[in-house]
């Protein structure tokens, strides 16, 4: 074993091995995923299963991507052990959590030594009070992390903490990786290397130091009551037949004369009034005659308040420049479109040659546009303003081939 | 270009048809995590995988949702997140660990303004750099660049045959423009994607888990689950994907992540040229720009004016057998670009000695046709 004397990671690696004996699993079905420091080195120990040694603190979201992709889109007979160290399981407690939450069917073993060993004794988030590291020479001021507990509260039905030299944890393990879902299996350790030495404790101490901290020893929860996560997600999402949507709802174009010329139109209402599936109508109503569009959407940030916008471009050779440089028209049918209309300086760079259809109670706005107002929003309802001010705008313009909305 | 009547439309946003894509390639496994402007892809992959009964499924950060794509391709299956420039700033650790364990997953970057959060429904191409220099040691990332929504199609099959083949991370560089905007496409003129295929290693179980000769070949691939032994590390490893450090095969490894990338340079590109006889002046730019480019010329052309522009789509490997070849004649390169400086005008100087370099830049909306038709003597 590459650790030094009197490590407990020999132990742990000793019991995963047992484990793994004990209930017969082909190697091929078993995927060891090690994380980031001396712990992480077991992976060269195992020369027969599966291992993937991955990054720091990421193990658990490997785990849960192999285990997930194996279950359900494979043959679904993976076992997917996670060893990992407490620095690991302080900097990817994210993954840990999740991977408990989905209650995807993994099983965790945590090596917690209270340190960093590999790089130097630093203390990490579960070393407890007082503890002396290198990096907390006067002793830590910060409690620890209890990670079986957090990780009971995120619904892990099967977790256990014993001390590495205890004799259990092979079959500790072994129940863990029969267990059908999210398992953790803590193992408290000593890096003899900077924990002993500088904390002048041993062995036999462990047990007192994690009563101090009110973290308990043996078989912490073992239930079944939620499901794992894939045998939920299959019954949620079944194997479906399904054929691409792209190819089965297109428009063929009609034979119908080409459109002379680019045209650009911008609409512009408030949130939450059709305008932009509105002007997907316009463009829906072009492309069944067999031209080409863009669409363009925008609002503020909050997405339900506020202005409305889309910017469409009719064509009949594709849309290069997908800019509104100059609109053929311009729908406004509210206050806040107008706004935002102002704002960007639309209304400005109109020429006579482009319209403006208004709604009525829009405020004044200054243009060299020829602007036709109309009542849209009382007469129809502000929820078919655009689409009516859209269709009045098409009667307006002088375009080949006729426009219409599609219905 | 069909004819009227033999149009097939659909009206689509780049970012739903980049989804299309990937589900043409044979993509089993999406992970997501929400942000603007790439949610769309996300969104769609869940409506498309989880009809099918594949796994799209919501990861709890962008460093989850590149990890679960990674662990699932490595039990072999294809892969695909989505993201942009603040997520992909949290995957560039998964991503380097992708390249060195060979594991073919596709990443869409969808650009937005930047740095920081910076403007999430603004447009920009300022991750150009940022995505070809995410590795670690100088290693070439192949990146493709959609600047349509059948390109989006095209190019997310395209970065799944280059992920499979080349066992490799690759990643499509879309951006706020091309990825939000809901566009008519010919749905009759997309690429075929039956090609898309991963090589399984179905060899002698003796065999080492990287089993190359040239630095330039590709290992056959074998998937964790599978009857071969995967031993796989982020750590330098020998061909056997053993931990080791400075031996000569390691090495050896270290420089085929490199060379089985940069030998296949001139196959790999992908662009499009726009030649005009006697031009001086050629035009380059990708992506949404390179759409504003392609306006400049035809506009440039109607006013007398000689200029030839060359579309780039597969931006790394830099296509540079393509860009000497439309240099020919040329004496000024204009590149066109939404962002500062000049990123992939950096990357392709070289190219270009002894010819006037004109770079046009702008951030925080797109660069017009009319800027770049300025830049065209």
């Amino acid at each position: 074993m590459p650790f030094c004397k009197g490590c407990g990671h020999s132990q742990a690696i000793r019991a995963i091995n047992e484990a793994l004996v004990e209930l017969q699993i082909p190697p091929s079905q078993v995927c060891l995923v090690t994380d980031i420091g001396c712990v992480g080195l077991a992976d060269s120990l195992f020369p027969s299963i599966h291992t993937v040694h991955t990054t720091h603190g990421r193990s658990t979201a490997f785990a849960t991507g192999i285990k997930t992709a194996d279950a359900l889109l494979a043959e679904q007979r993976l076992r997917t052990i996670v060893l990992i160290g407490d620095g690991g399981a302080m900097i990817g407690l994210q993954h840990l959590v999740n991977a408990a939450l989905l209650n995807v069917d993994i099983t965790v073993v945590l090596c917690n030594n209270f340190l960093f060993g590999m790089t130097g004794g630093q203390n990490s988030a579960f070393s407890p009070y007082d503890f002396v590291t290198t990096t907390t020479p006067r002793g830590n001021i910060i409690p620890p992390l209890d990670l079986c507990k957090i990780a009971v509260d995120s619904g892990a039905e099967y977790v256990a903490r014993f001390l590495a030299t205890d004799k259990k944890i092979g079959s500790a393990i072994a129940s863990a990786i029969l267990h059908p879902g999210f398992a953790l299996v803590e193992l408290v350790e000593l890096c003899t290397e900077y924990a002993v030495e500088m904390n002048s404790i041993e062995g036999r101490q462990l047990s007192r130091i994690l009563r101090t901290h009110d973290q308990a020893l043996g078989l912490l929860a073992q239930k079944h009551s939620r499901s794992e996560f894939t045998d939920r997600y299959r019954d949620k999402y079944p194997p479906h037949a399904l054929s691409s949507s792209l190819f089965s709802h297109s428009v063929g174009g009609l034979s119908a004369p080409e459109l002379g010329r680019r045209l650009e139109v911008v609409v512009a209402g408030s949130a939450g009034e059709k305008v932009q599936s509105s002007a997907r109508k316009l463009c829906e109503g072009a492309m069944a005659q067999g031209l080409f569009c863009t669409q363009k959407n925008d609002n503020p940030v909050t997405q339900g308040s506020g202005f409305s916008l889309s910017e469409i471009i009719v064509s009949p050779e594709e849309v290069e420049f997908t800019g509104i440089q100059s609109p053929d028209a311009v729908v406004v049918v509210s206050n806040d479109g107008c706004h935002e209309l102002q704002e960007r300086g639309t209304f400005e760079i109109l020429t006579p040659n482009s319209i403006v259809v208004a709604d009525a109670e829009v405020c004044p706005f200054a243009t060299q546009a020829a602007v036709s107002r109309l009542p849209f929003r009382s007469s129809f309802g502000p929820q078919n303003a655009a689409l009516h001010a859209l269709d009045h705008m098409l009667k307006l313009m002088d375009f080949q081939p006729k426009l219409a909305l599609c219905q | 270009m069909n004819s009227v009547t033999e149009r097939r439309l659909r009206f689509v946003s780049g970012n739903q048809m980049i989804a299309y894509g990937a589900v043409a390639a044979g993509c089993r496994f999406f992970a997501g995590y929400p942000i603007t402007p790439a949610s769309g892809i996300y969104r769609t992959m869940i409506e498309e995988l989880q009809g099918r009964g594949e796994v799209a499924i919501s990861a709890p950060d962008e460093i989850s949702a590149l990890a679960y794509c990674v662990g699932a391709s490595m039990a072999g299956h294809k892969a695909m997140t989505a993201t942009s420039g603040p997520g992909w700033a949290l995957m560039v650790e998964t991503f380097q660990y992708a390249l060195m364990t060979e594991t073919p997953v596709v990443v869409v970057l969808v650009q937005r303004l930047g740095p920081s959060t910076g403007g999430a429904t603004q447009g920009a191409q300022g991750d150009v750099l940022f995505s070809e220099y995410s590795v670690s040691g100088g290693y070439t990332v192949p990146v493709l660049c959609p600047s349509n929504v059948a390109e989006c199609y095209d190019l997310t099959i395209e970065a799944f045959a280059w992920a499979e083949r080349l066992r490799s991370p690759v990643i499509l560089l879309s951006d706020k423009e091309v990825g939000m905007m809901n566009e008519s496409v010919d749905v009759g003129i997309l690429r075929d994607a039956s090609d898309v295929k991963r090589p399984m290693s179905g060899g002698s179980l003796t065999r080492k888990m990287y089993d190359f000769v040239h630095p330039a070949d590709i290992p056959a691939f074998r998937n964790v689950g599978g009857d071969q032994k995967v031993t796989a590390t982020g750590s330098a490893h020998n061909k056997s994907g053993e931990l080791r450090k400075n031996d000569p095969e390691t090495m050896e490894v270290l420089l085929h992540l490199e060379e089985k990338i940069a030998a296949r340079t001139s196959e790999l590109a992908i662009t499009r040229l726009d030649e005009q006889t006697g031009a001086r002046t050629l035009v380059v730019s990708y992506g949404i720009t390179a759409r504003a480019a392609r306006e400049a010329a035809k506009a440039a052309r109607m006013c007398g004016k000689k200029v030839s522009v060359l579309s780039i789509q597969s931006l790394f490997p830099v296509p540079e057998d393509r860009i000497r070849q439309a240099l020919s004649g040329i004496d000024r390169v204009v590149v066109a670009e939404e962002n500062f400086g000049g990123q992939y005008r950096s990357c392709i100087d070289h190219l270009c000695a002894g010819r006037e370099m004109v770079g046009v830049n702008r951030i925080g909306s797109m660069i017009t046709p009319g800027e770049i038709e300025a830049a065209i003597v």
